[in-house]
């Protein structure tokens, strides 16, 4: 603030010697170079003023961190087609703490928010013409896989497709009508909020994605997504002071890659575990080696918790959970969190134990289980469930406000219905 | 000749021992005093065929169930059975939610009838007798629902179903229907020339329903009798004062037993005479806001006309499966309460998920009774103050 207001006054001064000196003729010669210097210091100092959208507030509300975190699974995707700058937005108001992605890359090395490697579940990709040449069959962890991938299009050929919504089941009326956004954008959408959003991007598909796009200096994906973190001033440890001004948590199935950028920043890391049958895609792990005790004893020196399917920490049998295993447990004595994936309102996705009440998974997550974050994609109903059963106390306002509740609370004891 | 006497006093005590049991109630039906009472403070939580949502519908568990999950009425539908007993049931067919299917026995009963101006093919609960009835089994009508339980519950009678609500633990109201009155006295006699609706007041005057609504009779045994018959409703008034509540099919549909069309059975008009006989209507959630593409569109004002002549609203029917939910709730049944609730002001609400409204009842607007609350509430205050001050620190 110091060095702006040195700048800003500068060109005042100078503006008061430049007039007093127009008078004679002698000075016009001068007054030319010195009205373009005016003009070139006016320019360059405007990006000097923060926009006022951008001003560092010192009341922006803080992240919540007395109840389990609520990460809003590719933004509000129940309701918008997912990883799109709507459905961040969305996701915020709706009060997510964190906003989650999959960062990915274009063939020009630009990285972008999208969770398939293909483009063809959610986006309309198959309706431009233009690309209908770039299908082509890739192995992806195993499996041949047709489609297109989105390494084969530059950021320009990405932005032009339309992000459509992937179930459905769920409202279609947003279908076309929004973008792919960039990894930087999404972190702008999460800096802009009116208060503290934290971001909790993955580092999707890392071996396939430095197999196909390539960095000049040598540098690899992981450095890229690295690179951008810091360009934004996200650092510090979990829960530091600079951390809880930017919080966030970088994420993946891939250890190598967390080891990796353990190296390059101190930010908080979750080890992503798929399902049983799906070993590790860079060390080629089996589920059961990566839940042992044993690793987890060695990655807790990477990372602060892992992020496994839910149907595998407590089983399904034909739509009834079973009971849990213990691997929460193991994951807390080690000082792990876990933050299971994902949460949905469906009842198809619901287990019979809940009765098609996505509120109930919540209160059996939280309450029995023992959670300490749920990927959701309806961050809504995820915050309501919260707010009513274990509501955030807020600043001065509640004052009064729970005066008024324990008045309405003392009344209705003292008149009860009859 | 003593012996002569001393049997016939010893026959004589047995007598008066065996006949003396009656008149001890049974522990479980004492009229226990401290039942927690119904609640009248917030809309009603109507639990529609019972959790049905969870069990097979309008069986005995689907209504313990619902009590369990704090159920403020138990719903159902009353039909009857080839030999007259009133049974809680809701289709005229038994295909759709029973095993009927599977007993051959039965393969020859299956018929066509005339149902409200259309052709109906199946097996009518009025072409069996009660007995051949609870030899089927009941399943779950929706294939999304839990099917374990298929096969296992049997069809109860209207009595049964009374016995439920009247051996809960609190006191929990009734809502029964009469249900296609027009078709029942078409094909099931009683004796002495009594009529389906006779037999229906019978039943509830015979285990104590009776009372205006909110009286102190009313309030120790509640219950609201239903029908989309209006003739049946006025009929009833003359045989009990227990309130009644008009239920209103959608907007293409006209009145079973008056050919009455949705319009005129909404009017101002219609409201005004109707509203002397009945103390509420029970509309179709969507003809109060109509949906178009999956979206709500602007609401009706036939709450507000409702209301204006003091009739209750109480739409169904409330389901959490998803294709039940428009998108405007983002596949939420908490935020479909809530529009139901806060947003239109409806009475009392039809659900199939007991548990999930009185969930979403009891945590934005919580029923705090009784002494035992007391302490409870000074706890409850302490942690508030407490969390509050550990928010300034």
């Amino acid at each position: 603030m110091f060095e702006l207001t040195v700048i800003l006054k500068q060109p005042k001064q100078k503006s008061r010697i430049g007039a007093a000196k127009g008078r004679d003729s002698m000075a016009s010669a001068r007054l030319v170079p010195l009205s373009f210097l005016l003009l070139l210091v006016g320019c360059a100092s405007r990006p000097l003023y923060p926009l006022p959208g951008k001003r560092y507030d010192a009341s922006k509300k803080p992240l919540q961190t007395f109840r389990p975190y609520n990460l809003a699974h590719r933004g509000s995707n129940g309701e918008f087609p997912e990883e799109t700058a709507a459905a961040y937005m969305r996701a915020i108001e709706e009060g997510a703490d964190f906003i989650e992605g999959d960062v990915l890359a274009s063939k020009d090395g630009v990285l972008i928010m999208q969770h398939d490697v293909t483009l063809d579940d959610t986006t309309d990709i198959a309706e431009h013409k233009e690309f209908a040449n770039r299908k082509r069959t890739c192995n992806v962890q195993g499996t041949n896989t047709t489609g297109f991938f989105h390494f084969d299009f530059t950021l320009e050929e990405l932005k032009s497709l339309g992000v459509k919504q992937r179930y459905p089941f769920r409202d279609q009326q947003y279908n076309g009508k929004f973008p792919i956004i960039t990894f930087k954008e999404f972190i702008s959408i999460a800096l802009d909020a009116p208060r503290v959003v934290g971001i909790y991007p993955e580092i999707k598909n890392p071996a396939m994605v430095n197999q196909y796009v390539k960095w000049p200096g040598g540098k690899k994906f992981e450095d890229k997504f690295v690179e951008t973190l810091h360009k934004y001033g996200y650092r510090g440890e979990y829960m530091s002071k600079q951390w809880l001004k930017q919080p966030a948590f970088i994420q993946s199935f891939a250890p190598t890659s967390l080891i990796y950028v353990s190296n390059l920043t101190d930010l908080p890391k979750v080890f992503l575990i798929d399902d049983i049958t799906i070993p590790t895609q860079d060390t080629n792990q089996s589920y059961w080696e990566v839940t042992s005790d044993k690793y987890l004893n060695f990655i807790k020196n990477y990372v602060m918790g892992i992020g496994p399917w839910k149907d595998t920490i407590v089983y399904v049998s034909e739509n009834y959970l079973q009971p849990p295993t213990d691997l929460v447990a193991r994951a807390h004595a080690l000082n792990l969190q876990v933050h299971p994936y994902t949460y949905r309102n469906e009842n198809q996705f619901l287990h019979f134990n809940f009765s098609q009440d996505p509120y109930k998974e919540y209160d059996y997550w939280i309450n029995t289980i023992g959670v300490d974050g749920l990927f959701t994609d309806f961050t809504g109903s995820l915050h309501q469930y919260q707010e009513w059963t274990t509501p955030s106390p807020s600043g001065e306002k509640s004052a009064t406000k729970l005066l008024d509740k324990i008045g309405s609370m003392i009344s209705k004891y003292r008149n009860p219905q009859t | 000749m003593t012996s002569v006497r001393t049997v016939s006093s010893i026959l004589l005590l047995l007598l008066v021992e065996c006949a003396a049991r009656p008149f001890y109630p049974l522990p479980s039906r004492r009229n226990d005093r401290s039942k927690q009472p119904l609640q009248t403070f917030r809309p009603y939580n109507i639990a529609h065929r019972g959790s049905c949502g969870e069990f097979p519908e309008e069986t005995a568990s689907a209504y313990k169930r619902a009590i369990e999950e704090d159920a403020d009425f138990i719903e159902t539908d009353i039909l009857a059975s080839k030999d007259g007993i009133l049974i809680c049931f809701h289709d005229l067919t038994l295909d759709a939610t029973t095993d009927i299917a599977q007993h051959k026995k039965f393969e020859s009963r299956k018929r066509t009838y005339e149902v409200q101006g259309k052709n109906i093919t199946g097996y009518f609960t009025i072409d069996f007798t009660l007995e051949e009835l609870k030899s089927l089994r009941v399943n779950q009508r929706s294939p999304f629902r839990d099917q374990q339980y298929n096969g296992k519950f049997s069809i109860i009678i209207f009595e049964d179903f009374i016995s439920i609500a009247l051996g809960a633990p609190r006191v929990v109201g009734i809502y029964p229907e009469i249900k296609n009155p027009v078709f029942i006295n078409q094909h099931v006699k009683w004796p002495i020339g009594k009529k389906f609706e006779d037999k229906f007041v019978d039943t509830l005057k015979k285990y104590g329903y009776k009372g205006t609504y909110l009286s102190k009779q009313w309030l120790k045994q509640p219950a609201f009798i239903q029908s989309f018959a209006p003739t049946s409703l006025i009929y009833i008034s003359h045989l009990t004062d227990l309130p009644k509540i008009l239920l209103i099919d959608d907007a293409t549909t006209p009145t079973q037993d008056t050919n009455q069309s949705y319009w005129e059975i909404t009017s101002n008009s219609y409201f005004d005479f109707i509203k002397d006989y009945v103390v509420g209507i029970g509309p179709w959630k969507d003809s109060i806001v109509p949906a178009s593409n999956n979206y709500l569109q602007t609401p009706t004002d036939l709450v507000t006309r409702s209301h204006a002549y003091n009739l209750q609203v109480h739409p169904f029917i409330f389901q959490n499966d998803n294709m039940s939910l428009h998108f405007n709730f983002s596949q939420d049944p908490y935020n479909e309460y809530e529009y139901w609730i806060k947003k239109i002001g409806v009475d009392g609400l039809f659900t199939d998920f007991t548990g999930s409204l009185h969930h979403y009842q009891e945590w934005t607007n919580p029923f705090s009774m009784g002494e035992e609350s007391a302490s409870k509430l000074l706890d409850k205050i302490a942690y508030m103050i407490s969390k509050f001050r550990n928010s300034y620190n």
